[in-house]
């Protein structure tokens, strides 16, 4: 379970202004709002990258704000992070990428031979063929690929929780619903607590168990999907409207022979 | 403006900079002090040193030598246009290995370090930065300091004195030359005049210098690299001050060897 209390932040201006949330063992829970509002600061306060100025993160009862270097190293092991840009080392390759999702205990307990198996896996399941990226480097993959790379890095430790910042943005619609799909399988077949951050709504209120708007440093809505999509609140309302006609307006300029 | 505003933006400007001072000590400090630590406890991996040296030792060869053999050249041609006229011309000898011994090795050695070595690491480390990688390392459990800072400084302090030595050797060598074409001295009465003033402890105090610079500069390097903010240009910004920090730092140390240790 992930706790957020009363968490505050800010960097030249507030960004997080007592937000409080609680994310449930093996829940999927999405935070939707507009850009620059704290979204990610959120998600990274969870595992210690970013520390709160007021107020206590807590993973499975350890405050993050508070742990040890060991309890917070504990957390972090026990949490996969998928990086918006994807974030991969530039100088390794796809293979060591992925394989550095592994601590150092497990890679000499599992032996190369697994680990080559654990990173294949991982690669197989966010739809890329291993043969083709094992040996590459980031810079000769496309966008798309870097950001499914990504998503391997960040399962193939097995965590018990995985936070995901964006996922999906920049990808075309086949690996969008790949990788939503993923996401869906990794919590419902092995249990994992996710948080999902992301602008494509439409897409995570298909699969998500809650969904939470934030806006203003605030949370102003946690709720189901459906209770998202019939809500009465202006402020639901208008950001839902507006990001499905945004939404809508975007997949016809995708379609081929759409309106552009 | 009011004597009373004056004050007040002087003591703000002093503030300021004194807390920029203390937030950079500090910053040095714990990042010295966390890359022995985790050299102590076994933490860094000696590939990564090995990839550092040859990136920040044998890569270097090339510029440290064309450097060397420059500053020996001036200093041969300038010294032996100087003395042509009451000064014995042997003394040119003394004058060019002392000079170069002391001070134009280890000091061009270490400009030519911060331009090639210091920058890309503190551009390297800052793209990092800005692009979540050193995020990434966290989330994965590792601690960028033995991972990305302690070889890069172990690197530098190691391949440093091999890099100065090479420079004095290079440098001497190319003052011979040079003093015999430019103004005839040859070999011999060169180092006769370099024996004459020799002191076994000049070659001591050029590592000494060398074994300083090669801590500091990657240090430095790596300490603005994990400062940095803003994207692209944030690097670029980044990359501009850790190369004028790292100057003024081996300049001010470099000023600061005479007293300490020459006395």
């Amino acid at each position: 379970m992930i706790e957020y209390i009363d968490v505050w932040k800010a960097f030249d201006v507030p960004v997080l202004t007592g937000v409080s949330l609680t994310v449930q063992t093996g829940e999927i829970l999405a935070i939707v709002g507009p850009s620059g509002t704290g979204k990610s600061v959120l998600l990274k306060t969870t595992i210690g990258l970013i520390v709160p100025e007021r107020g206590d993160v807590k993973v499975d009862g350890v405050s993050v704000v508070h742990a040890s270097r060991a309890e917070l190293q504990a957390v972090r092991r026990k949490a996969g992070y998928v990086f918006q840009y994807a974030a991969l080392f530039d100088s390794m390759t796809v293979y060591e990428n992925v394989a550095y999702g592994i601590s150092d205990d497990e890679c000499k307990s599992l032996g190369r031979i697994e680990v080559l198996r654990r990173v294949t896996e991982a690669l197989e399941d966010v739809n890329l063929e291993p043969r083709y990226v094992l040996g590459k480097l980031p810079a000769e993959l496309s966008g798309g690929m870097r950001k499914r790379v990504g998503v391997a890095r960040g399962i193939v430790g097995r965590p018990e929780i995985l936070l995901y910042d964006e996922p999906v943005t920049g990808l075309d619609p086949v690996n969008l619903a790949a990788v939503d799909q993923l996401i869906t399988e990794i919590a419902h077949k092995k249990g994992v607590t996710s948080v999902v951050v992301t602008h494509d709504i439409e897409g995570v209120l298909r699969y998500c168990h809650r969904v939470a708007l934030l806006e203003g440093g605030l949370m102003r809505f946690v709720g189901t999907p459906g209770q998202f999509r019939e809500s009465g609140d202006e402020l639901v309302r208008a950001f839902y409207d507006r990001k499905v006609a945004a939404e809508a307006a975007r997949a016809l300029t995708a379609t081929p022979g759409g309106y552009r | 403006m009011s004597p009373v505003r004056l004050v007040a933006a002087g003591i703000r400007v002093f503030g300021r900079g004194g807390s920029h001072v203390a937030r950079h000590t500090g910053g040095l400090g714990l990042l010295a002090w966390g890359s022995l630590a985790s050299l102590a406890k076994g933490q860094v991996a000696w590939r990564d040193i090995l990839a550092q040296l040859y990136s920040v030792g044998v890569q270097s060869i090339p510029l440290v030598m064309v450097t060397a053999i420059l500053s020996g050249i001036v200093t041969s041609q300038q010294g032996g246009y100087q003395f042509t006229s009451q000064i014995p011309l042997y003394v040119l000898g003394s004058v060019v290995t002392e000079s170069v011994i002391l001070e134009l090795g280890p000091v061009l050695t270490a400009v030519v370090l911060i331009g090639r070595v210091g920058a890309r690491i503190t551009a390297e480390i800052g793209t990092m930065q800005v692009s979540e990688q050193i995020d990434a390392l966290y989330s994965l459990g590792r601690d960028p300091v033995p991972v990305l800072a302690a070889p890069r400084i172990v690197a530098g302090t190691l391949a440093m004195p091999a890099l100065v030595g090479l420079a004095n050797a290079v440098g001497v060598v190319a003052g011979i030359v040079a003093a015999q074409l430019s103004v005839g001295l040859g070999p011999d009465s060169f180092l006769y005049g370099a024996r004459l003033f020799w002191n076994s402890y000049d070659l001591f105090y050029s590592l000494m210098k060398a074994l300083a610079f090669g801590f500091v500069i990657p240090l430095i390097a790596v300490h603005m690299g994990l400062l940095t903010r803003g994207g692209a240009e944030g690097v670029g910004r980044a990359t501009t001050a850790s190369v004028v920090f790292m100057i003024i730092a081996v300049l001010v140390s470099d000023a600061m060897f005479p007293p300490l240790f020459l006395n």
